[in-house]
């Protein structure tokens, strides 16, 4: 793993407060972005898309339906407590302009479903990535300084959790909560992130620890722990970034496995993992309900693991200019 | 045809995108969760268009009638080969029939007969019942089959898991071995329909005991019976392979020993769809199925030959009425009332092939009543808000609530997905109504199965609105006596009968007046007399409503198109079995054309 700065602001001082490397000044947004490769930028509209839409659903919901949106729990067939009537809805209805991307089987909107499916993915990616950050990166940065017998208990503690079969603990976790909710789902699956951001984390730490501006604070007598929380950490968690965007990736495929294994965050809600279990069964009859959510999280994966890909190797070159 | 083949490898390719998207994902997670479908469901049954039920003519087999192998995909694998100790559904059913016998079986309108019984009578007051067995039939393991044999199996039957059941369901309370093949069972409570007992697994099928005694274990791998196929080689979960027993004791109409199979396959395939697509590709050649929407798929299919049943069993769901609000007749009526069968059955992909059901008895069943049809509570949303409403505003409601707090409602099914549909067209209905805050939970089936069972002493169970699967195509009192017996011991008490506690009480529903019509049942065997009984039966659970119908569970056996004797097979007196209930197939007269 690398740095993340530039060869000068790590060469040029030893003082720790001006010119470590988590100091640099930054490049915008719109900057990085012409700088990526075009499958990189499609890859990284699309993310915008989807989180755009999450946020638009989650609105749609808080208000009440007031914007465009279909509701994606509606049967549109079902009996009408107000006219007395059932619905004219069509259960596993081809794309129209009604229904942009089709019904499923009870005759709910399949856009909708994709859209608010959306918050569900990104939700446990962010909260996992958030939770495997902060502690997963504080672990594998305190190990990798202090190392000795501190880190021989933490590293033996996560090689014991990272031995174990991940979706079989994953799978027993999930099966204690009687309540399954997207918040307790992306606890879960970021606790079960903590081991692999540590140890990258620990990677990163163990580089940074025998560091010119490190060396140069540990001799002026600073402070193990202001060493640890304003050299070590600032830098790990640069490349802890680049690395949560592939793992957010990874979350997502695991929030749709737990999803088409019925373990997931309860029905009716849709989350894509369940839009194509439920719509397997009636793939003879219309491939549409699996079409779409499978291509929404096939295209939000890869392009988490492309943009992820394209800063780590943004880095890696930068690290190598050191 | 091409169109819906095109459709799936679309799909197939969007399913190999996903996994491409994972394996991108850097990590190593597979994913294996098949999900045993059989079982307690929602499984909107059906009017089964009486497809291939015409009885075929046995014709005396050729001798290119002999031989072949049969590769038969099943929902799910049988956790054990043991009738005394091992829970049997479907699966295990197909694959138990084709090693053991059973000592009676339904002719093709219902009756037992006789099967490796010969004879079987009963005292006037069905008390005690004297079987002679057939002469000359050997196990595999060439002891031979004597009335000692049945007393030594009821040993451990006494002892197993599921013989234990059927011998107190049956009121069975000694087996004497009164001959070299003749049997007398006594039981401690008359039993008018215990020939029902003896053709049903627990109880019925015939073991060898001292084999089974000598490795009880290793019974549930190679089980030791007298049927046409013996167990040669068993890797559970992936195939289970039995050859042709060359020493059966059946012959065909024409005189040629069974079975004509020189060997089945039978493998545990649960995905449905994949099971459909093993047997359109030939990768097997028989497979069978309990869900509509299967049904449906392969009626599109061509080149297979499906054969369809629509039985007693039927779909749909019971109430947990042991705990409130489920404890109040109005609420499971209301709820009842708001939930819509059709949508249900359409969301079931039974739309077509089932029929909405309202008792334990289809209608081709000689036990269905127009009465207990025109009593049960059909979709009323309307009425049934207001009758929900009407306990809502109950200051005395059973669940505590404030008056006009909505009432909570758990509903389970197990994780299949048309269950997980038709759950959420029915949660829709009840939320809709504005009086219902529902909660919906999928469990695997074992765990569903255990929250409806619970634990002693009480066996109340954890469940809420459960779905689940009722009756079947044996005796009504195999199904219904325990379903209405004292649920704890309690309410055993109360009711003055202290030693019947019944586990299999799933609803926890008692009725003084239903039970003792249930124990009369058994107390005759005149045909009006018990109809009548099992129709009061029927009319109160209508009243009570202690559980809540789809339709009755459509179920088929499809085969490669040479594929033939699964209908039409004959019973030793020469009159036509019961054919393939509940897709439970008979192996015996299977065999394979060119």
């Amino acid at each position: 793993m690398t740095l993340l700065d530039d060869a000068k602001s790590d060469t040029s001082s030893p003082s720790p407060s001006s010119n470590t490397p988590g100091k640099k000044k930054r490049q915008s947004p719109l900057a990085v972005f012409r700088e990526m490769p075009i499958l990189v930028k499609l890859s990284a509209l699309w993310v915008l898309l989807i989180v755009v839409g999450s946020i638009y659903g989650k609105i749609d919901v808080l208000l009440d339906d007031v914007l465009p949106l279909q509701d994606p729990i509606l049967q549109t067939n079902a009996f009408n407590p107000d006219t007395l009537e059932f619905g004219t809805g069509t259960p596993s209805e081809n794309p129209s302009l009604t229904h942009w991307l089709g019904t499923d089987s009870i005759a709910r909107d399949g856009f909708a479903r994709i859209v608010h499916g959306s918050w569900v993915s990104l939700i446990v990616a962010l909260v996992s990535a958030t939770f495997g950050i902060v502690v997963g990166g504080f672990l594998g940065s305190l190990v990798g300084f202090v190392r000795g017998k501190t880190e021989t208990i933490i590293m033996s503690l996560i090689d014991v959790i990272l031995a174990f079969p991940a979706l079989v603990l994953l799978l027993a976790m999930v099966s204690i909560f009687e309540v399954r909710n997207l918040y307790v789902i992306s606890l879960v699956i970021g606790f079960l992130s903590i081991p692999a951001y540590t140890r990258v984390a620990r990677a990163n730490s163990l580089a940074i620890s025998n560091r010119e501006f490190v060396l140069a604070a540990q001799a002026i007598g600073t402070k193990p722990s202001k060493i640890l929380f304003r050299e070590i950490i600032p830098n790990v968690y640069q490349s802890l970034l680049s690395y949560a965007l592939v793992a957010a990736a990874f979350v997502i495929v695991v929030e749709g496995t737990l999803s088409f294994l019925g373990l997931s965050v309860q029905l009716p809600t849709p989350t894509w993992g369940n839009m194509i279990n439920e719509a397997r069964s009636n793939i003879n009859l219309t491939v549409w309900p699996v079409v779409w959510p499978s291509l929404a999280l096939t295209f939000t994966v890869l392009s988490f693991n492309q943009i992820g890909d394209f800063f780590q190797k943004r880095n890696a070159v930068r690290g190598s200019a050191l | 045809m091409e169109k819906r083949r095109l459709a799936r490898l679309l799909a197939l390719l969007m399913a190999f995108a996903l996994v491409a998207a994972a394996c991108g994902g850097g990590s190593d997670a597979g994913s294996d969760g098949a999900v045993d479908s059989d079982g307690g469901g929602d499984d909107a049954a059906t009017t089964v268009p009486e497809t291939d039920t015409e009885v075929a003519t046995t014709v005396a087999p050729e001798a290119s009638k002999f031989g072949g192998e049969l590769v038969m995909a099943l929902e799910a694998e049988a956790t054990g080969l043991r009738p005394w100790e091992d829970t049997c559904s479907a699966p295990c059913y197909n694959m138990s029939i084709a090693v053991f016998d059973k000592l009676t079986e339904q002719d093709i309108d219902g009756n037992y007969q006789p099967y490796l019984a010969e004879s079987l009578s009963s005292n006037d007051d069905f008390t005690e019942w004297t079987m002679t067995l057939r002469p000359g039939v050997v196990f595999h393991n060439g002891v031979e089959l004597t009335g000692q044999t049945i007393v030594d199996m009821f040993a451990l039957q006494q002892e197993g898991a599921a013989g234990s059941g059927g011998i107190s369901a049956a009121n069975l309370a000694t087996v004497e071995a009164t001959g070299d093949l003749e049997v007398v069972y006594s039981l401690s409570q008359p039993n008018s329909a215990f020939p029902a007992t003896l053709s049903r697994a627990p109880v019925g099928m015939v073991f060898e005991p001292a084999a089974a005694a000598a490795d009880p274990d290793g019974s549930a791998i190679a089980p030791v019976g007298t049927g046409p196929f013996m167990v040669t080689d068993r890797d559970v979960d992936n195939e289970t392979v039995m050859t042709r027993n060359p020493n059966y004791w059946q012959t065909d109409a024409a005189g040629d020993q069974l079975p004509y199979l020189d060997s089945i396959v039978f493998r545990p395939t649960p995905d449905e769809g994949t099971r459909l697509a093993a047997l359109v590709s030939g990768t097997v050649n028989g497979m069978h199925t309990l869900r509509q929407s299967t049904i449906r798929d392969a009626r599109a299919e061509d080149g297979i030959s499906l054969l369809e049943f629509q039985g007693n069993n039927v779909g749909g769901g019971m109430y947990n009425t042991a705990v409130a609000p489920y404890d109040d007749v109005r609420v499971r009526r209301a709820l009842t009332m708001m939930n819509s069968q059709d949508k249900v059955i359409e969301a079931l992909g039974g739309t077509g092939i089932s029929d909405p059901a309202t008792q334990w008895f289809s209608k081709d069943s000689p036990w269905y009543s127009d009465k207990v049809a025109a009593a049960y509570p059909g979709f009323d949303f309307p009425g049934g808000q207001s009758l929900l409403q009407e306990y809502v505003d109950d200051p005395a409601r059973s669940d505590g609530k404030a008056v006009g707090e909505k009432i909570e409602v758990e509903l389970s099914c197990p994780p299949d997905p048309t269950l997980i549909a038709a759950m959420q067209v029915i949660e829709q209905a009840w939320t809709a109504s504005e009086l219902v805050d529902v909660n919906l939970t999928n469990f695997d089936q074992q765990t569903h199965i255990g929250y409806a069972l619970g634990a002693p002493p009480d066996f109340t169970g954890q469940h809420g609105a459960h779905c689940w699967r009722f009756s079947s195509d044996s005796d009504p009192s195999v199904d219904i006596n325990p379903a209405v017996a004292p649920p704890t011991p309690e309410i055993a008490a109360a009711a003055g009968i202290p030693d019947i506690v019944s586990p299999l009480n799933f609803t926890n529903y008692f009725d003084g007046d239903v039970f003792t019509a249930a124990v009369a049942a058994l107390r005759t065997d005149n045909f009006e007399e018990r109809y009548g009984l099992y129709e009061s039966i029927m009319l109160k659970f209508a009243e009570d409503v202690p559980g809540w119908y789809s339709g009755h569970t459509a179920t088929m056996i499809a085969t490669a198109e040479n594929v033939n004797g699964f209908n039409g097979w004959l019973l030793p007196s020469g009159d036509v079995g019961i054919g393939f209930p509940a897709a439970e197939g008979r192996y015996h007269e299977v065999w394979i054309s060119e």
